[in-house]
């Protein structure tokens, strides 16, 4: 490894973190499209800035940008308010306006200006270790590493000292109303560490990948955990472990890096989904099924319990008259059987005094359902897995 | 006369300038267990967000002992209805109830062992100590109340407002939380509910308040919760036998 590969994916990891942990609020706030807004409409205030300054890493730009990420947020708060389009509209009339004066910006003046439109949605990651910061004739880094180091710096400090205003105003609004901190107040400085944090990782990873920063890493860590700490650490990890794969892969394939980053998240992600131990896709089908044989057992079980005529215990006649498919039942009596809640003599299905026991229980525990009851129980329902 | 805990002059509040509480005058007097009831739509909720600073009234003034809101939070606790926040949101009913110290300690610092001592006070004092790990989607809805009802415990108030707490709960927990107002109400506190059921009004509370956009009438149950006012609340010939 060369200083200049250290130095991206350095920048990439810084970026990462940067976006995780605004992102891992945003998710919570369910305001995931809000961040797709900003990152678009920061580009007028770019392009000013860059007009002013013509230089892509000025603190005047990223203070221009962000001022138009926090209009964004208020014009769609604004037309929201009104009344007469909901939000997700709202957030669809306004970025791509204010992204639009961007692009008619740059092209007017694509002559003047060293910016082209690629570079604004993409970013430009490999390039970044040719731009230094010369302090006193001394080389200290790429500038794009202090920017972004200096927005990290400042995000988390913020986020250690209002971490419990930012808990308790995402949870409960009312609650923090209340209790004397300002919603708004925290909304808006939320919204302006999104906006600032944007334009930072906008060389990186440029105004569409960004979301994906911000987004997947928090989405895949909310399937995994259930403790926000937690889940601001597992969205940081996810951002970084992306970030330095992305560039490898980007590296291997020789291919755009901020294009390989966004694809290893999106694989994170898919991962996650599938996989994750309680929320995942196939956890969730497992536990599904679980439950429809759990309903089955207990169908079936107290049906024996209701009838002591022999005819309705017959194997042959069980079938019908519970009103299952060959398969279904075959499966419901061996599950029954294999955990001795019954026993066949002559083709005759009894309840065994275990299956006396759990029938009753059962049936106990789903008419009167108290709180105290379903902690005994569940012990007991999950007895026959497994 | 007994002191008045909570004094609302002239309040009213608006949704997009259409009035859903008109010109409220109402004094609640201290230590009282109090019912505001009223059709869908009458404006209990309004009223209490409007006390707490939640919703910005269009006029009046509220003032809870003869101070604006603002100085006397530490006075007042509040529990929301339960839907109106997000309960897949991933913290524990511990930390949830950890959520009532907050206004106590202030922006910035962060809460110790003091809170969490008195965070599992208030779970043991509504039956939830076991499931203080637990994270709060994994609750039943009675559960759910608890906690909440607990993280108002902990913030230890003069004046309680509760917003429908026996919304969605069993019969088991409707009765601890019952207990736990009336508790309350001995120790001296004021609370304030959001009711529904006008069947249990006089078996729970002593004092009521009619609301229907205006305000009906308010006083002792034992005086004023009769057939009169129930109609003019709710607009039709209502009746409630009231148990002698």
């Amino acid at each position: 490894m060369n200083s200049a590969q250290i130095e991206i994916q350095l920048i990439a990891s810084l970026v990462a973190i940067a976006c995780a942990i605004p992102g891992t609020f945003l998710v919570l706030r369910k305001m995931a499209m809000i961040s797709d807004a900003i990152s678009h409409s920061i580009l007028p205030g770019i392009v000013i800035g860059f007009f002013i300054t013509h230089d892509l890493n000025s603190p005047l730009l990223i203070v221009l940008a962000a001022l138009s990420g926090i209009l964004t947020v208020v014009l769609v708060e604004y037309i929201q308010k009104t009344g007469l389009v909901k939000e997700d509209t709202a957030i669809g009339l306004v970025f791509p306006a204010l992204f639009s004066v961007g692009v008619i910006m740059i092209a007017k003046n694509a002559n003047d200006v060293h910016l082209d439109v690629d570079a604004v949605l993409l970013g430009e990651l490999a390039f970044a270790p040719f731009d230094r910061l010369i302090i006193n004739g001394m080389d200290v880094g790429p500038k794009s590493l202090w920017i972004i180091g200096v927005i990290l710096l400042i995000t988390l400090i913020l986020l250690f000292a209002f971490f419990k205003e930012l808990k308790v105003s995402t949870f409960d609004k009312g609650l923090a109303t209340s209790l004397g901190f300002s919603p708004a107040i925290i909304h808006y400085g939320l919204m302006s560490v999104s906006s600032v944090t944007t334009v930072g990782a906008f060389d990186a990873v440029g105004a569409i990948l960004v979301v994906a920063l911000m987004i997947a890493p928090a989405a895949a860590a909310y399937l995994l955990t259930t403790d926000l700490k937690k889940m601001l650490m597992l969205s940081v990890c996810f951002g970084v472990f992306s970030a330095i794969l992305g560039y490898w892969v980007a590296h291997w394939l020789d291919t755009s890096i901020a294009g390989s980053i966004t694809t290893t998240l999106g694989l994170l992600f898919l991962m996650v989904y599938l996989f994750a131990p309680s929320k995942g896709i196939i956890a969730v089908m497992y536990r599904e099924k679980q439950q429809r044989a759990e309903v089955s057992l207990i169908t079936f079980l107290l049906h024996l319990q209701n009838h002591n005529e022999v005819e309705e215990r017959h194997v042959n006649h069980l079938r019908e008259h519970i009103n299952w498919q060959k398969v279904r039942a075959t499966k419901v009596l061996e599950l029954a059987k294999k955990n001795n809640m019954i026993h066949i003599e002559n083709d005759v299905v009894s309840l065994t005094e275990k299956g006396e026991t759990f029938t009753s229980k059962a049936i106990d525990y789903i008419i009167t359902n108290k709180d105290a009851q379903i902690e005994d129980m569940k012990d007991d329902f999950f007895l026959f897995r497994g | 006369m007994k002191k008045i805990a909570v004094k609302i002059d002239d309040l009213t509040v608006a949704y997009n300038y259409k009035p859903v509480l008109w010109d409220i005058d109402l004094e609640i007097p201290e230590g009282v267990l109090m019912a505001i009831v009223g059709p869908n739509g009458a404006g209990k909720s309004t009223l209490i967000k409007s006390i707490l600073g939640i919703l910005k009234p269009i006029a009046g003034s509220v003032s809870i002992y003869d101070k604006p809101y603002e100085k006397q939070r530490q006075l007042v606790a509040y529990v929301p209805q339960k839907g109106s926040v997000d309960w897949d949101f991933p913290t524990t009913a511990l930390d949830v109830v950890m959520m009532g110290t907050y206004g106590s300690l202030g922006w910035i610092k962060r809460p110790g062992q003091k809170q969490k001592k008195a965070a599992l006070e208030a779970l043991e004092k509504v039956g939830m100590l076991p499931f203080k790990g637990r994270q709060i989607s994994q609750l039943s809805g009675g559960q759910q109340q608890r906690i909440f009802l607990a993280r108002a415990l902990v913030q230890n108030a003069s004046i309680y407002f509760m917003d429908e707490p026996f919304q969605g709960v069993d019969a088991t927990t409707e009765i601890a939380i019952i207990n736990i107002l009336k508790e309350l109400r001995k120790a001296g506190k004021t609370v304030i509910v959001v009711h529904h059921d006008l069947q249990t009004v006089p078996e729970y509370f002593d004092w009521v308040t009619f609301l229907n956009v205006k305000k009906i009438a308010t006083g002792p149950v034992k005086d004023i919760f009769n057939d009169d006012n129930l109609t003019k609340t709710y607009g039709i010939n209502y009746k409630v036998s009231i148990q002698e």
